[in-house]
């Protein structure tokens, strides 16, 4: 970890530097938490009107399952920075997490209107008024959901989620998964012919192609990408833009014709797009 | 992680040029060596020696052009095992700079050729109308370099003029 | 001097309907080896997006377990971007929305052979 490295002596160097939000950071993403939040306590001890700062230490401590600290400490950045936006999505995320779904839509919704190009926002804002509808059908309207009903919608989303395209593929050759801006798996599912599922895996692997996808039609004038197909020697992959900067993924067999897997992509967009249209 | 920069007019084509051509390092300077922005040194120290090494650098190949191919050479590039250096010449209107950017197997010298062409031409259309500077002195250019790196690493606001606390020596 | 050894393939494919120009781009730095293209078609940015794009697909589905990458298309509003590689080059189209890309990746994996 030369970068680590570097920060660190930059840090050792100049005690009083910001270098530490980028230490902390690099530590955070390497997975070296003890570390990362160590180094980010010493600097808000030097900085500690810093509304970033105290992100940075948030973000830390959700990555160490400390919701409750990372909650306080997005409320720190809030009193510091009223319109961060990234508070706003932790604090939205730390209750979801924790089934107050009503708190984290409030949160949500103030982030997405600050920052509406944010997909990621949008995305966890859906996923929240989803769960909340639900939540109340299953409550059958009498009063606000409890846990039961919380779990209840929970079941059901990912019940929809995992069988978003199963009537489209069939018994088929094929499987398909809709990918969050983020490369993470919101439907869909991925199984290798031993019975593992490796959703995440593949779908966090192939996010890399729409970015260049991206790049390329940008500055070729191209207009927007619609699909990016290819033949590997194991099976056909075809990648297509659905909303919100999230994306469609059908792999296939060889087997399968490539006009027959570009109809099937072009289905699970369609199906992808209803869904995700189904609570705005 | 952003650009700094001596002059807010480089700060969106160097921060373009970065963001699109996933550069690890990029050094934007006067032929002199006097830095005017930069991207991924943490350390002063190190935009110094970047600078003197990229203007040196830059001197002589455009030297061993004039001798090989009766003009200077425009572009240098070298790879390592793991990075690779592109050095460019960057010729506006008013201003000549020299680009030096470190890049990994994220990127290609293809990319960086592009987007480099783009920093050309977006510093190009970025850069502010010419004005008559008094002729540089070695006490003045000292001067604007200590404030050029001291402004780039936060401890002098854009437009100052007197000394910075960095020394040269 | 000697013609290039991709001069017939890449003026077979420039004479494919809808086809805007053809290269051969080494894959890593996305440079062009050779190219076959029409007025006003900027070789070297087509060279190094398609090969990084090439590259990136190839990369993606090793992790993925997906095993080695053929042909590969970009479908995009106002045109396609085909490819495909072998030996460290790539073999790239680009071409208009009304081009057969049916007929252009036939072509395309017929001349696979040359990229050595």
């Amino acid at each position: 970890m030369p970068e680590i490295r570097r920060l660190s002596e930059e840090l050792a160097r100049d005690p009083s530097s910001l270098v530490f939000m980028q230490l902390g950071e690099a530590l955070r993403r390497a997975g070296q938490l003890d570390l990362a939040l160590k180094v980010a306590r010493r600097g808000l001890e030097r900085h500690a009107h810093n509304a970033d700062a105290h992100d940075l230490l948030a973000r830390i401590c959700v990555d160490r399952g400390e919701l409750q600290q990372a909650f306080d400490e997005w409320d720190m950045v809030l009193r510091l920075a009223p319109s961060h936006v990234g508070a706003r999505k932790g604090m939205g995320y730390v209750l979801f997490k924790q089934g107050k779904l009503t708190e984290a839509e409030e949160h949500l919704s103030t982030a997405a209107t600050h920052d509406r190009d944010d997909a990621s926002i949008a995305t966890a804002l859906r996923m929240v008024r989803r769960l909340l509808r639900y939540a109340h059908v299953a409550a059958n309207g009498n009063g606000s959901p409890g846990q039961a009903e919380l779990l209840a919608a929970q079941r059901r989303v990912e019940e929809e989620a995992r069988l978003l395209f199963a009537d489209i593929l069939g018994e088929g050759e094929h499987t398909a998964l809709l990918l969050n801006a983020d490369g993470l798996v919101a439907a869909g599912l991925y199984i290798t012919a031993d019975g593992e599922d490796v959703s995440q895996e593949v779908g966090a692997a192939l996010t890399g192609v729409r970015d260049e996808a991206l790049r390329a039609v940008r500055h070729l004038d191209l207009g927007a990408w619609k699909a990016v197909v290819y033949e590997t020697d194991l099976a056909t992959v075809a990648l297509a833009p659905a909303m919100d900067e999230s994306m469609v993924l059908v792999a296939a067999g060889r087997s399968v014709p490539l006009g027959f897997v570009r109809r099937v992509l072009d289905r699970c967009v369609q199906r992808a797009t209803e869904w995700l249209e189904e609570v705005t | 992680m952003r650009t700094h920069v001596a002059e807010p007019w480089i700060e969106a084509p160097l921060q373009t040029f970065v963001d699109d051509a996933h550069a690890l390092f990029a050094l934007l300077l006067h032929p002199s060596g006097q830095v005017m922005g930069q991207f991924g040194f943490t350390r002063a120290v190190d935009v110094m020696a970047a600078c003197a090494l990229a203007a040196a650098i830059h001197a002589s190949a455009g030297e061993l052009g004039r001798e090989l191919d009766g003009k200077p050479f425009r572009e240098l590039y070298h790879a390592g095992r793991d990075r690779q250096i592109f050095i460019g010449d960057v010729s506006t209107t008013r201003n000549r700079f020299v680009f030096l950017t470190v890049f990994d197997a994220e990127s290609s010298l293809g990319l960086v050729r592009i987007y480099f062409e783009e920093l050309c031409a977006l510093l190009e259309r970025a850069q502010p109308p010419l004005h008559v500077e008094a002729p540089i002195s070695a006490v003045s250019l000292e001067q604007d370099l200590n404030r050029n790196l001291a402004i780039l690493f936060g401890r002098a606001p854009h437009g100052t003029d007197g000394e910075s606390s960095i020394s040269l020596a | 001097m000697s013609a290039s050894p991709f001069e017939s393939t890449l003026a077979m494919l420039i004479r494919q309907r809808g086809v805007l120009g053809c290269l051969v781009v080494g894959e890593a730095d996305g440079i062009v080896v050779d190219a076959n293209v029409q007025v006003g078609i900027q070789s070297n940015v087509i060279a190094a997006l398609a090969a990084a794009l090439y590259r990136k697909a190839r990369l993606c589905s090793a992790a993925a377990g997906l095993s080695t990458v053929g042909f590969l298309q970009l479908e995009a509003e106002r045109g396609h971007v085909c490819a495909i590689g072998r030996d460290g080059l790539v073999l790239v189209t680009l071409a208009e929305p009304r081009a057969h890309i049916g007929r252009i990746r036939g072509a395309m994996i017929e001349s696979l052979g040359v990229l050595t």
